[in-house]
């Protein structure tokens, strides 16, 4: 009898099939992960949208529609900042170039190579408030550069490069170049460290010399490593540079070094206009969105 | 096409690693040579040097009647097929192929000329435009070899390249290289530590061991008559039996004693062997088909039992021990086993585990070797 009742109880089949009932679980599984992205990311973005809409002074907001939006592009210091961010986006060959040379040649085992890298990799390990003050010395009136520029017989020959407009930015670029050396370094030296050495003897004995193997083995391998660096170095850019800019320059002269990222400081904390900060910040973010997506479609591999 | 030839090469890692002992060595145009040898005797990075991918600390190579020693690898005009392939990975089949053509600056038409043709060779034409990484195991080590033979270069320098393939795949890649060898006659070195790859593809064979040339055959004269003990053990499946024991040549016999059995072999070994008069310590080699089963004792038999038996389907390998004995294995480490014989034997016989077998040693085919330095105590071919 009991062996009739498990047949019959067999047939009818559990009440979720093996495929649903492994569905379920990874839905379960994935549930901790999708709190944390809407708690920390969804919210907050759409907190963000919601008070570009409001006049918000840090502690209450009213919301006054879409006028926000019309009065911060008549602002000129937006363009300014957008300028400024789009200037900068110059330093980036910069920034990916000099660290890709040094990591090629510290792959060759050049000697010393474990103490190069190790300063190479330094500003990496510095606060860029710290390194923010050194360049703030190194290009002042008094600073390091005029010293150098004297010690090679310039003597009438100064330089002020944060005092003036048109300098300020370019300062301010070579110094964001310097402090993206070390990360970029290592994580070139990572992608050559994983390039197989039987592909470049292959190219030797087919005939290639140095360079032919750069460009037709070293760097097509490199090329996710170079993606993924020229994001980081973008993202960077876009969302970094506070902290030199507030050691540096403030953002001046006048709004020489104000880039987006410090435009929605002042806005915020300056001015208490919390409302047009949020908005910038959606205008940030969008910005370096872009930049990432038409990347991605120009350099972005078939894989 | 050229000949090649290594006069005292050697390499020397760090102050006093020797990964190749003053290496004296022809190869022939056309010639298909086989280095052969276990983990470390430095086969691969003699080839290397061939390539021009280590330098030469001392002696000298030459290729075609020139030396090579500081001549850079695109300049010494040979082609290498590596263990692992080392296919451009970002590059289709048919570029590939045509890289060190595109280098040369041959012309677009030219290139595709000779990468078809290479393709038809290695049955890749479907296949051009893939990416390795959409290929077979078999399909990739193809392109590799259309990659080397596309150059048309004076030598093929290969680095074990069949070890990444399965079986099946193995046997037919290697009639596919020897066939593709032949086709285009030009110079192999081919390096391997499959000793069925190097008896069945090359026309002679360099054994190395730590670093020096062991011997250099024809794969048949290799087994037949191996040089020292190494070899004999090395090339063969299942390996030569080796046994220490005493020999003494006298009286018109050789008597061979493995401890308290004693078996005569024909007087005429000691016109082609220094065998000892008075009884010295030797190491006997015999290979398992030379091991005969008989029906009963008689003069020239050893008493052995059946410890196992291994059914391989065409035939049947059957590990002996020899009773009554003090025999011991040979001294070499890497050679040592259990006191045993390995005896070949038809797929129908019946033995089993634990049976008391006599055996006779092939009267015509034992080797005798030094019990000290493992030289082969043959005197004439």
């Amino acid at each position: 009898m009991s062996v009739i009742t498990a047949t019959t109880k067999q047939n009818a089949g559990p009440w979720m099939t093996l495929r649903r009932r492994r569905q379920f679980a990874g839905f379960l599984f994935t549930l901790p992960a999708l709190a944390l992205v809407i708690g920390f990311i969804g919210i907050p973005i759409g907190q963000a949208i919601y008070y570009s809409f409001t006049s918000w002074n840090g502690l209450t907001s009213q919301w006054i529609g879409p006028s926000t939006w019309s009065q911060a592009f008549h602002n000129s210091n937006l363009w300014t900042a957008l300028q400024n961010n789009a200037l900068l986006l110059l330093s980036v060959p910069f920034a990916l170039g000099l660290p890709l040379c040094i990591a090629v040649l510290l792959h060759q085992r050049v000697a010393g190579w474990k103490v190069f890298r190790s300063i190479y990799f330094m500003p990496t390990a510095i606060s860029w408030v710290v390194l923010g003050l050194v360049a703030e010395r190194f290009f002042a009136y008094q600073g390091t550069l005029n010293s150098i520029i004297h010690f090679f017989g310039f003597s009438h020959t100064n330089t002020n490069m944060l005092g003036y407009e048109s300098t300020a930015l370019s300062a301010l670029g070579i110094t964001f170049v310097f402090t993206m050396i070390g990360t970029n370094t290592m994580l070139f030296l990572t992608g050559l460290a994983t390039l197989d050495p039987t592909l470049e003897e292959a190219a030797r004995i087919d005939g290639a010399g140095r360079w032919r193997i750069f460009r037709s083995i070293t760097l097509p391998h490199l090329s996710r490593f170079i993606q993924l660096a020229f994001v980081m170095t973008v993202i960077a850019l876009f969302s970094a540079l506070f902290s030199l800019i507030f050691v540096m320059t403030g953002g001046g002269p006048g709004y020489a070094t104000t880039t987006m990222e410090f435009l929605i400081y002042q806005t915020g904390f300056n001015q208490g206009d919390f409302g047009t900060a949020a908005l910038y910040g959606i205008i940030l973010f969008v910005l370096t969105a872009i930049v990432g997506i038409v990347q991605l479609r120009l350099i972005g591999s078939d894989e | 096409m050229a000949e090649i030839i290594f006069d005292g090469v050697t390499k020397i890692f760090g102050d006093d690693i020797r990964a190749v002992d003053d290496l004296s060595l022809a190869i022939a145009e056309g010639e298909f040579m086989v280095f052969v040898g276990p983990s470390g005797c430095g086969k691969t990075t003699a080839l290397r040097m061939l390539a021009g991918l280590e330098d030469i600390t001392s002696g000298s190579l030459s290729i075609g009647g020139r030396i090579v020693n500081n001549v850079l690898p695109k300049h010494r005009d040979v082609a290498m097929v590596f263990q692992n392939y080392a296919l451009y990975p970002h590059m289709s089949v048919e570029r590939n192929i045509g890289f060190a053509l595109k280098i040369r600056g041959d012309s677009k038409d030219e290139i595709k000329r000779k990468v078809d043709e290479a393709a038809t060779i290695l049955h890749l034409n479907d296949f051009l435009d893939r990416r390795p990484k959409a290929l077979s195991g078999g399909q990739r080590q193809r392109v590799a070899m259309g990659r080397a033979i596309v150059r048309n270069p004076q030598a093929f320098l290969m680095d074990e390249p069949l070890s990444n393939l399965d079986a099946k795949l193995r046997v037919e890649m290697r009639l596919e290289i020897a066939r593709i060898q032949r086709l285009l006659g030009v110079a192999t070195v081919y390096v391997t530590h499959d000793q069925v790859e190097a008896m069945t593809m090359g026309d002679r064979v360099a054994v190395m061991r730590e670093g020096k040339l062991q011997q250099v055959d024809t794969p048949q004269d290799l087994y037949d008559r191996p040089a020292n003990e190494f070899v004999a053990g090395f090339m063969g499946s299942p390996p030569m039996n080796l046994i220490r024991c005493h020999a003494s040549a006298g009286n018109d016999r050789v008597a061979v004693h493995f401890g308290h059995q004693v078996i005569e072999l024909p007087w005429n070994y000691t016109s082609s062997h220094a065998l000892p008069e008075s009884g010295l310590e030797v190491v006997v080699g015999v290979r398992p088909e030379d091991v005969l089963i008989v029906d009963g004792a008689s003069t020239n038999t050893l008493e052995t039992r059946v410890e196992r038996r291994e059914a391989l389907g065409a035939e049947i390998l059957v590990h002996l021990s020899l009773l009554d004995t003090t025999t011991s294995s040979t001294s070499d480490g890497e050679l040592s086993r259990p006191v045993s014989l390995v005896a070949k034997m038809g797929p129908r016989t019946k033995v089993s585990v634990g049976d008391i077998l006599y055996v006779q040693l092939s009267p015509e085919h034992a080797h005798f070797f030094d019990a000290t330095n493992g030289d082969s105590l043959r005197t004439r071919p």
